[in-house]
């Protein structure tokens, strides 16, 4: 128990930490990478504006994730985190992941289809096959909470 | 639920009253009343050995069987 709530604190202070830098990459960084590679090779100055959305798209849906691991968190210190409650974020893990998914299969078929060298297709497709792995993994956790909810909820009536 | 549970016959048998039963079983009032009421849907052992150990009888005492 004493090990949980000390993994439970480092947790919630890294992903603060992770939400922090990744609102910097959203908001500073990644905007002016672009902005300074569209200078850079105006052949490619076309390509600012969509990467710059899409990138704040990804970091948009990480940090949706970040949030709701915050509250499934405060859920498990609560001694709540086999109720309904916890589903919803659990379904909000769910969607984020395959809204950043969807998004980089699209990517992934357009660098794939105009592509002149096969590394930055190999590393997407890295990237695209993590991101599934991720997405099937909370799925069948999905599937586990709402097992142990129901199995809770049964042990609750019992007298 | 076939299963009845007689616990107003070990009480009235003991003259003892849901309070002080529900407090020396150390089961809420509120679960004693679902248990009276045949609502309960499952029974731990462990509440089981205290109502019979506190209405001095056995389990078949406390729970009935009938036909739907």
């Amino acid at each position: 128990m004493q090990i949980q709530r000390w993994a439970v604190l480092l947790l919630r202070v890294s992903l603060v930490t992770l939400f922090v830098v990744l609102l910097l990459l959203q908001t500073f960084s990644f905007p002016g990478q672009f902005a300074f590679m569209a200078q850079q090779h105006p052949q490619s100055a076309h390509l600012r504006w969509p990467l710059t959305f899409v990138f704040a798209f990804w970091i948009l849906c990480a940090q949706v994730v970040l949030f709701a691991i915050w509250k499934l968190l405060a859920l498990i210190g609560a001694n709540r985190i086999f109720t309904s409650v916890s589903m919803t974020w659990v379904d909000v893990i769910v969607r984020a992941i395959a809204a950043a998914w969807i998004i980089l299969a699209g990517v992934l078929l357009y660098v794939g289809l105009h592509a002149d060298d096969p590394g930055l297709p190999l590393l997407l497709f890295t990237w695209f096959i993590g991101v599934t792995v991720l997405g099937l993994l909370m799925i069948v956790m999905r599937a586990l909470l709402r097992q142990a909810t129901a199995l809770q909820t049964d042990m609750d009536e019992v007298i | 639920m076939p299963i009845i549970v007689r616990i107003d016959v070990q009480l009235a048998r003991r003259k003892m009253s849901v309070g002080e039963f529900a407090e020396r079983v150390g089961l809420t009032p509120a679960n004693v009343a679902v248990l009276k009421n045949g609502r309960a849907k499952a029974v731990r052992f462990s509440t089981l050995d205290a109502m019979c150990r506190v209405l001095d009888c056995q389990p078949g005492d406390l729970l009935e069987w009938t036909e739907d």
